[in-house]
């Protein structure tokens, strides 16, 4: 297929063109020649330097990783439920991570404990307590069982949501209302150089490993028997898959919130263009995913400076229209 | 027939004897223009004056309907921003006129003040009351009338995500009245916007209020380690005003002003 290369060089260059639009953007003027000296020259002294590279840099990174491992977990549960509905938060990751940072915000926990800020390790925390238990009611007879395992975390995450919601009402404090709200529409403001290597080191082992996988999650798409028959170890496969897509999606949304919907469409806009079992559908997913991130980001500033919109308004306004155009667009058909 | 600050009309059968107010800054003007007897309840969140807090309580949101059957009050005072349109209506249904106050400024809470007076009664209180806190004001004002570099002060109101007072509050009259300046000079649509770590980079101020250095240090400063550049920061002029004085406009605000006055000018 002569078309893969093609959208691989398509993607890179706008991904390049959209990281030099979005270093640009920001309350200090900055032309491209500040940036490059920022790069080349970087003087200490001088704020827009600084804020160049030290706020606006790691933030786009930040939403370029956050993307990639959104898309990238979506198309993992899309296969393993072979279900186009799935989304990464479908083991409660969202719900829970809300429910632990909710749990600092208000109070229940002191916000910095020996110097760390605690909302996002509580939230790291609240997804992996989540997960674990859909996971294990999802589980039955040594094997996990897909339908069992969706409705395990559409109910487990209302339940978290109806906590969420009840803490919230009860609330003493405008402030801390708004704290929940932007934190449960997701931002890449609190993007630092500190922050960015866990979520980013997640989503490159994860990588890695799925580059092993990719011919297992096509044959899976097959369905389970299937699969089974033609030599894929569907359990220990989805095990890898839950494994990946909690420890990935929990980092994600542990440093920038719940933000819906990418993981949702981006996984078909890849097979949408590369065909259901192509062979670099991952990588292209996570790929266009940290594009359609960045883009949002961009636009989310552009659109409301100087803090932004909340990126999840930005996802599903753009997301959604081209959603539509795709499953309008050819057969596009989930299994191909 | 009376028009409140929003210009809305309300119409009154008699002087309102028994009143209450829905914000904790109205029950603080009622208090300070009224007979404690006249007022009939407080909020939840009310603190001042003492007497207030022997007053039962209504909870201002969402608004207790019942109890404010129960009490009963001919008017109730209240501010924008505090109760929705649609409560005041619906309490207005129910018999119970809302007369909506709204300060911009330092000023707007003496004339406020009067208003109360005119409304309930107590004109020659109300207005001698809201003359000397005006030459108080007017006092502080001339002692710094001759500030050349008016400090530019950033004021925190939450920390994640950072939100601010903006160029439209009441905060920005106060600080003018003492020489200095609020370094938000973007209006913005909400009152409180929310600012970025570059925008607040950008504005650079020479102080911060909102918490003690201390709590700063562990809640803001290690949360946003790139702003330990500002000069608030280097020049450790960090302050920590007292909450109901900075957040509600009532007769106190020139206590509020006096005490942003030790931080400016130490």
């Amino acid at each position: 297929m002569m078309r893969q290369p093609v959208y691989f060089m398509l993607a890179l260059l706008l991904l390049l063109i959209v990281l030099l639009l979005g270093l640009q953007v920001g309350s200090f003027e900055s032309d491209a020649a500040t940036i490059v000296n920022a790069f080349f020259h970087y003087n200490a002294d001088n704020t827009t330097h600084f804020a160049i590279i030290h706020l606006r840099l790691p933030r786009l990174l930040l939403a370029l990783v956050v993307g990639a491992s959104l898309a990238f977990c979506g198309y993992l549960m899309q296969a393993m439920v072979n279900n186009g509905l799935a989304d990464p938060y479908l083991l409660g990751t969202a719900s829970g991570a809300s429910l632990g940072a909710v749990i600092v915000f208000f109070g229940f926990v002191p916000i910095t404990l020996a110097g760390i800020y605690m909302p996002p390790v509580f939230a790291l925390a609240g997804a992996f307590i989540i997960t674990l238990v859909v996971v294990m009611l999802g589980y039955r007879k040594r094997q996990l069982i897909p339908a069992q395992l969706l409705l395990a975390g559409i109910a487990i995450s209302s339940l978290g949501t109806a906590i969420v919601g009840m803490l919230t009402f009860l609330s003493d404090s405008e402030g801390k209302l708004k704290a929940v709200i932007f934190w449960s529409m997701g931002s890449f403001e609190r993007a630092s150089w500190t922050l960015l290597p866990y979520p980013a080191v997640a989503l490159l082992l994860a990588l890695l490993l799925f580059a092993f996988y990719q011919k297992q999650l096509n044959i899976l798409l097959l369905g389970a028997e299937r699969a089974q028959a033609l030599g894929v170890q569907v359990a220990h496969t989805r095990w890898i898959i839950l494994a990946t897509v909690s420890v990935v999606t929990g980092f994600a949304v542990a440093t920038s919130g719940p933000i819906g919907f990418v993981g949702l469409i981006i996984p078909h806009v890849a097979r949408g263009l590369l065909g259901t079992t192509g062979r670099w559908n991952l990588l292209f997913c996570a790929f266009i995913g940290g594009f359609f991130m960045l883009l949002c980001d961009l636009l989310s500033r552009l659109i409301y400076p100087p803090a932004g919109l909340p990126i999840g308004i930005i996802t599903s306004f753009f997301g959604v229209p081209f959603f539509v155009y795709l499953l309008f667009r050819k057969n596009y058909n989930f299994r191909g | 027939m009376l028009h409140d600050d929003l210009g809305r009309e309300i119409r009154l059968p008699k002087q309102p004897e028994r009143v209450m107010a829905l914000a904790s800054s109205m029950t603080e003007m009622l208090f300070a223009v009224l007979d404690t007897a006249r007022i009939v309840g407080r909020t939840q969140n009310d603190d001042y004056p003492a007497a207030a807090l022997r007053k039962p309580i209504i909870n201002n949101y969402p608004v207790d309907y019942e109890q404010v059957l129960r009490l009963k009050p001919d008017l109730i005072f209240t501010t924008e921003g505090i109760t929705p349109l649609d409560a005041a209506a619906r309490l207005e249904e129910m018999g119970v006129p809302v007369y909506y106050q709204n300060y911009k400024k330092v000023e707007d809470i003496f004339s406020g003040l009067v208003d109360i007076g005119r409304i309930t009664g107590r004109e020659q209180q109300a207005q001698h009351l809201a003359d000397s806190l005006r030459r108080q004001v007017a006092e502080i004002r001339k002692r710094h009338q001759q500030e050349k570099n008016p400090q530019r002060v950033l004021a925190i109101t939450w920390k994640d995500p950072i939100y601010v007072y903006g160029q439209n509050t009441i905060l920005t009259d106060k600080l003018h009245i003492l020489g200095a300046e609020n370094a938000v000079e973007e209006v913005f649509e909400q009152p409180y916007p929310a600012l970025t770590r570059e925008y607040i980079l950008k504005l650079n101020p020479d102080v911060l209020l909102g918490d003690s250095p201390k709590i700063f240090e562990e809640k803001f400063f290690s949360l946003y380690p790139e702003l330990r550049r500002i000069k608030a920061y280097q020049h450790k002029r960090l302050y920590d005003p007292t909450g109901n004085l900075m957040e509600r406009p009532s007769p106190r605000v020139v206590e509020s002003i006096l005490e942003l006055e030790q931080f400016l000018y130490p």
